[in-house]
Formats: structure tokens, sequence, C-alpha cells
């Protein structure tokens, strides 16, 4: 007496050459599956380091090495001197004018308000002197690094481009203890 | 009927052939397939490798604009724990960055442990490229700040990467997209 078993192998047997040709072979993409799964977790991290960004400081050499030439060979080729203050209260922009009664212009708070009006007025800069591209900004030390990058972002935008950070002079001896800002 | 015999005689040879020298049929598609996900996920490795992971404990500021962020050097101030870190090593805590005094005449924003560890680097760099110990380093120093630190520690980071010899400094922020921040993952 042949057992369950051996009967459902016998059918499989007799269905084989109907579905010889029919059958999917999975092993493949489970291959596939695991390389692009492997892979994927390995250069996610790497994706995400695509999203980071990053603004260039020059700031200036300690020591100088050669005899730099000041006498009136080289011409001062520095069209505007342009300063954005800012602080807890708000920014402040304020420029040479290139010979003219210097520019000064207060803007109230940190807001995207406040900065979008700063870019309008960086941008107004931007037209009246298209040569100048550097701009200097001065926060307080109070003022957290978030807002100071937003102003710089804003600054960026007003196609400045050469950009540097700068303080008022102090006598103080040592920073603020606390990290956070606000 | 003939050509059936034929067939069946080539086939019994054939598989005699292939008991006899242990061949097996290799199916090369599933190799192909896999070497095609490699190569591209290596070629997408290779693109993304040199740019900047962000440091642990650092939450960064966000900005649309700016350039690539490349692997530097980098000097991290992190949150959670508050601390300096410089090139992937836990330097000091904040707080004692904030307060640490000056050894440095007429330079009273310096930091001395930062500034040596900084000038241990400027030096090594220097001798690397073959360049007097009197001279600038071009090579970039990143640093990537958590939002909330003050002006205040990041002049005193920046003075004292200044006077180690670092010339160029980088300020790596999280780039923003319109639909708000992008994810952050750290490493």
């Amino acid at each position: 007496m042949a057992s369950r078993f051996h009967k459902l192998r016998a059918r499989q047997q007799e269905r084989e050459p109907l579905t010889a040709h029919g059958r999917i072979n999975l092993v493949p993409l489970v291959d596939i599956l695991t390389s692009i799964v492997f892979f994927s977790l390995l250069t996610y991290t790497g994706a995400v380091m695509t999203n980071l960004t990053a603004f260039d400081l020059a700031l200036p050499p300690v020591v100088v090495t050669a005899n730099t030439n000041t006498s009136g060979a080289q011409k001062d080729t520095v069209t505007l001197i342009l300063a954005v203050g800012i602080g807890q209260k708000g920014l402040t922009v304020a420029h040479s004018n290139g010979g003219a009664p210097p520019f000064q212009r207060n803007i109230a708070g940190l807001t995207a308000e406040s900065l979008d009006t700063l870019e309008a007025t960086l941008k107004n800069v931007k037209q009246q002197f298209p040569d100048a591209d550097a701009a200097m900004v001065v926060p307080d030390d109070d003022v957290a690094y978030d807002d100071i990058v937003h102003v710089l972002e804003r600054v960026k935008l007003a196609n400045f481009r050469k950009l540097s950070l700068t303080s008022a002079a102090r006598s103080m001896q040592v920073a603020s203890a606390t990290p956070g800002g606000r | 009927m003939a050509s059936e015999r034929a067939r069946a005689l080539r086939e019994g040879r054939r598989r005699a052939m292939f008991q006899k020298f242990g061949l097996v049929q290799l199916n090369l598609i599933p190799l192909v397939d896999t070497f095609v996900a490699i190569v591209f996920f290596s070629l997408v490795a290779a693109t993304v490798g040199d740019l900047a992971p962000i440091l642990s404990g650092v939450t960064l500021p966000q900005a649309k604009v700016g350039a690539a962020a490349h692997q530097e050097l980098t000097l991290g101030v992190s949150s959670r724990p508050a601390q300096v870190i410089f090139n992937g090593r836990p330097l000091m805590s904040v707080s004692a960055a904030a307060s640490a005094v000056s050894n440095v005449e007429n330079q009273p924003l310096v930091v001395p442990q930062l500034y040596s560890a900084l000038k241990t680097a400027a030096d090594s760099i220097r001798q690397a490229n073959g360049v007097s110990q009197n001279e600038s380093v071009t090579t970039p120093l990143a640093i990537q700040g958590d939002k909330t630190m003050r002006y205040d520690l990041l002049q005193r980071l920046l003075q004292s990467a200044r006077l180690a010899g670092f010339r160029t400094i980088t300020l790596q922020v999280q780039r923003a997209t319109e639909q708000g921040a992008a994810p952050t993952v750290t490493m």
C-alpha cells in the first residue's frame, strides 16, 4: 500500500513535464534584493551627507612671511565696506557709501520678515555697487549661531560672496559658560 | 523517427560526458544581475564618499544656499552632551571651553587646550606639505556647531584656529529643502 507521501511524489512527477517550462526561479530575485538592501543601507548615510552645505570664511593670516608692498604700486580695489550687525533686538546694515555720507539702516527683530527686509536692503546695496563682493557680519556675543547662519544665508542670497565674521573690540577675558543662546 | 533516435543518442552521450567530467550548467544571469547592482552602488558610494558626515549630538542650523560640504578636519560643538569635538575626539566640555583663560599674550579669546590640538594638527599638515612652520595652512577647517551655540564661543574657536595657523574656515550647516529640513542622521 503506497503511503500518502509516495502518492504525492507520484503526482508531482506526473505534473513535472507540464510545469517544467513555467517554473519561476526565485533564487536570482532573492540575490538581487539582498544586494540592493545591503548597499542601500550602506549608502543611506552617504545620501544624508549630501544634505550638508557650507559657508566659507576667510580669516586673515597670522604670520606674514614676506614683506608686503603697500606703496602706491598696488591699487586699492575695495569699493565698499559693508557690515551687517546682529543683535538680540535686530539687525543693522551699514556701509561706506562710496564717499557719500555713510549709509545705515536698522531692522527690528530677527524674524523671517526681518531677514527678508535685510535681503532686500542688501540687494539694493548690490545694485548700487555691483563690484562690491565682500560683507562683514558682526554679531553680538549673545547671538545664537542659528541666527548668524540665517544672516549669512541672506548675505549670500544678495550675491555677496566673500563673507567674514568679526566682532566689536572687547576687553572681556572669558566667554559665557552657557552654550545655549536663548 | 530516425532523427528522434539520433537526438536521444546525442542527449545520452552529453549526459554521460557531463557525469564523467563532473560538469554542471552555470546560469550566469544572476551573477550578471548581482554585479550590475554592485557596480551601481559602488559608483554611488564613490560619489558621496568624500562628503562630510554630521557629528553626533550636533543639531546643525539650516540654510538653503552654500557650497557642497566636503570631508575636512572637523571641529564640532555638540549639545548632547555639550562638548567640543576635534576630528571625532571629544576635547573638552563646552563650559570649560567657554570659561578657559587664554595663555597667549594679547589674545584673550584663545582656548589653550583647543589651540594646542589645532596647532598640532596644523603642524602635521605643514610637515606633510613641506611648508614652513611660519606659514598659514591652506587646508580648510570645518566647524559643525550646534544651533544653540553662542557667538562668543564661536569667536573663541575661530580665534584659536586662526592663531594655530588655519586660514580657511568652513561653517558646515544642514541644507534646508523647500519642504523643510532634510532628515538628520548622525555618524
